[in-house]
């Protein structure tokens, strides 16, 4: 197993350099210049020298390539062309807000998704599993800014329960001032994980149901909640914490339009500012983190299979 | 042949399937019939008549400019689909030889188109048609470029996967020995026998397409303004939810039907094309007493 980890970590660094050459090709080859979009159309030629002086963006493209590749070794991401700011730093600013955001998501999704699989398999083909299998059909149909904006205009401006903004704003007080302006854009970037992993639930479920072990376990006469709840759920949650520690490696890069909505300050919308103002190592600095991070999210997801299945070795 | 009129029979069966299909076509039909039915210019500004709630005179109300929202719906569903549909095609003609060359030569140039399948699934694929298509300038060519990209990579997997087991079958062996060139067996031989999960997968990126063409059309990366989209006509509904929420209703619940009955369709077409989940009308076997089972196991 630390044999298999070891080469899982190892690719790492593999992929990322393919990922950070397609991206520097990617905002290369494209047309449309910074320094043209930063200074104005009226800028003197001499000041867009010096800022290309300034972000190696004179020099040729293999060059500008190892140069950023030198820093990023260094732990260095660049300065943003735009921002005053450092790509670290604004990083350090906006990945925690998205984490807090996928956690609240994953939470939501966690809560729903867990009693809804087990009724569903408990109860299947019964009305109440068809309400469940109808609730994650219609959850995999509407996307979520769709779903946002219907729950804006139920929870916040017909109820007047839950406030839309405030999230990455400071003058928030108390628990509930810290917890409520999460609730609506979690609801609405997890639903589609909600529905996932409750599909996944249900069917992994009614599997384990199926098995000698849990009919060995009826037959002993033990009661049916220890029978469903240690012997089957804890077997049929081994593919759903794996199925769930992914799609939260996933949400990190689906929040773009929730981060829009709600005008939160989160690394969906750095990297679309970043794109339309073509600030290119704002770009390049957070998709490679991104990447890194699903990347990531992927090897604990098979850690974690292998640690809670003792029968699974790498 | 007969076995396609079998799986179009089990197909047609699935009712979920069949209303999807329906539904679908039914789409089809009136969002391509658009200029006879709409009722009015999509694009015609009629300040007269702005925000006006749902009535007789207009279905689904009017938005800030007094567009009917109706015919914007239906104009807008001629973006999506079409959009939808080419990159279904963008993902099959890139993705389907891709796979099927690497996975039957194998090797080398297998593990090298697989490291660059990986690199490209590693970026979440809203953000990195958010990049291609936020570089390239919002262009309806570049979304249908951009979701291309992101879809091809994993359709390129997945036939490579089904070529791998595809390759060792009888029919392929018997098929090189008849002296058939391997462009032959890929295209022809190997490809018809994985059509079926290719076509499941291509509905797959279809709802994809659509739900990502709003999504992009919402953040303002689709087409330019005038035009009526979807996912733009939401972004516009965003600010007067309180004022005017019919202007939202109606192409979201357009979104949702059209992805609804994909997706039916989609899974109606998984279980047709696999002989192993049909329904064979056959008289009920009487289960087997399970103590008797389990006193047979227990033995």
């Amino acid at each position: 197993m630390i044999r298999v980890l070891a080469v899982r970590l190892a690719q790492i660094p593999l992929v990322l350099v393919v990922v950070s050459l397609t991206i520097f090709a990617v905002t290369r080859a494209t047309p449309g210049d910074p320094v043209q979009i930063m200074l104005g159309m009226q800028s003197s030629p001499e000041a867009a020298a010096a800022m290309r002086r300034e972000f190696n963006l004179d020099r040729p493209l293999p060059v500008q390539y190892v140069l950023w590749v030198d820093k990023l070794l260094h732990g260095n991401l660049g300065e943003s062309i735009r921002l005053n700011q450092s790509v670290t730093s604004l990083l350090a600013q906006t990945l925690p807000v998205s984490l807090k955001l996928a956690s609240a998501a994953m939470l939501f999704a966690l809560c729903l998704a867990l009693p809804l699989g087990v009724i569903a398999a408990l109860w299947r083909n019964t009305w109440l599993d068809y309400l469940c299998t109808g609730y994650t059909v219609a959850s995999f149909a509407i996307p979520n800014f769709a779903l946002a904006l219907i729950l804006i205009y139920v929870f916040s401006m017909k109820l007047d329960w839950l406030p839309i903004t405030g999230i990455g704003s400071s003058h928030s007080t108390g628990l509930w001032g810290a917890i409520s302006p999460f609730i609506v854009p979690a609801i609405a970037l997890g639903t589609l994980q909600t529905a996932v992993l409750t599909r996944l639930l249900r069917a992994s479920m009614i599997d384990v149901l199926g098995q000698e072990y849990v009919r060995v376990a009826r037959a002993k006469g033990l009661l049916p909640r220890t029978v469903i709840l240690v012997h089957a759920l804890k077997n049929a949650l081994i593919p759903f914490v794996t199925m769930a520690t992914i799609q939260f490696g996933y949400m990190i890069g689906i929040q773009v339009t929730i981060e829009y909505i709600f005008a939160i300050p989160g690394v969906g919308s750095a990297v679309l500012n970043a794109v339309i103002n073509r600030d290119f190592p704002v770009i390049q600095g957070f998709t490679l983190v991104i990447a890194a991070f699903f990347l990531c999210a992927n090897i604990v997801a098979d850690l974690l299979y292998a640690v809670l299945d003792p029968r699974i070795r790498y | 042949m007969s076995t396609l009129r079998l799986a179009a029979g089990q197909f047609l069966r699935n009712r979920a399937a069949a209303a999807g299909l329906i539904c679908l076509l039914l789409l089809c039909i009136v969002v391509t019939l658009a200029p006879v039915i709409a009722p009015y210019n999509p694009i015609q500004i009629n300040l007269g008549a702005k925000l006006q709630p749902p009535s007789a005179t207009h279905w689904f109300g009017t938005d800030y400019f007094g567009r009917d929202v109706f015919s914007r719906t239906l104009y807008g569903g001629q973006l999506s689909l079409s959009v939808g549909l080419a990159v279904v095609l963008f993902a099959f003609t890139l993705g389907v030889p891709i796979g099927l060359v690497s996975g039957f030569v194998g090797g080398r140039l297998d593990n090298l188109v697989m490291r660059l399948t990986d690199a490209f699934l590693t970026f979440p694929p809203l953000l990195l048609a958010v990049a291609i298509v936020g570089l390239l300038g919002p262009d309806m060519r570049n979304v249908v470029l951009a979701l291309g990209l992101v879809q091809a990579p994993v359709l390129a997997r997945m036939v490579r996967g089904s070529t791998l087991s595809a390759r060792e079958e009888v029919y392929v062996r018997a098929a090189r020995a008849l002296g058939a060139s391997p462009l032959r067996i890929m295209f022809s031989e190997i490809l018809r026998n994985i059509m079926s999960p290719i076509v499941v997968q291509l509905t797959i990126v279809f709802s994809a397409a659509v739900v990502a063409e709003a999504s992009l059309s919402f953040l303002g990366l689709g087409a330019p303004p005038p035009q009526p989209s979807w996912g733009r006509d939401l972004s516009d509904a965003r600010n007067y939810l309180s004022d005017a929420p019919w202007m939202f209703l109606s192409p979201s619940a357009a979104i949702m039907l059209c992805v609804l009955s994909i997706n039916f369709v989609g899974d109606g077409l998984r279980d047709a094309l696999d002989p192993r989940s049909w329904r064979v009308r056959a008289k009920p076997v009487p289960p087997a007493a399970p103590v008797a089972v389990l006193s047979e196991d227990l033995a």
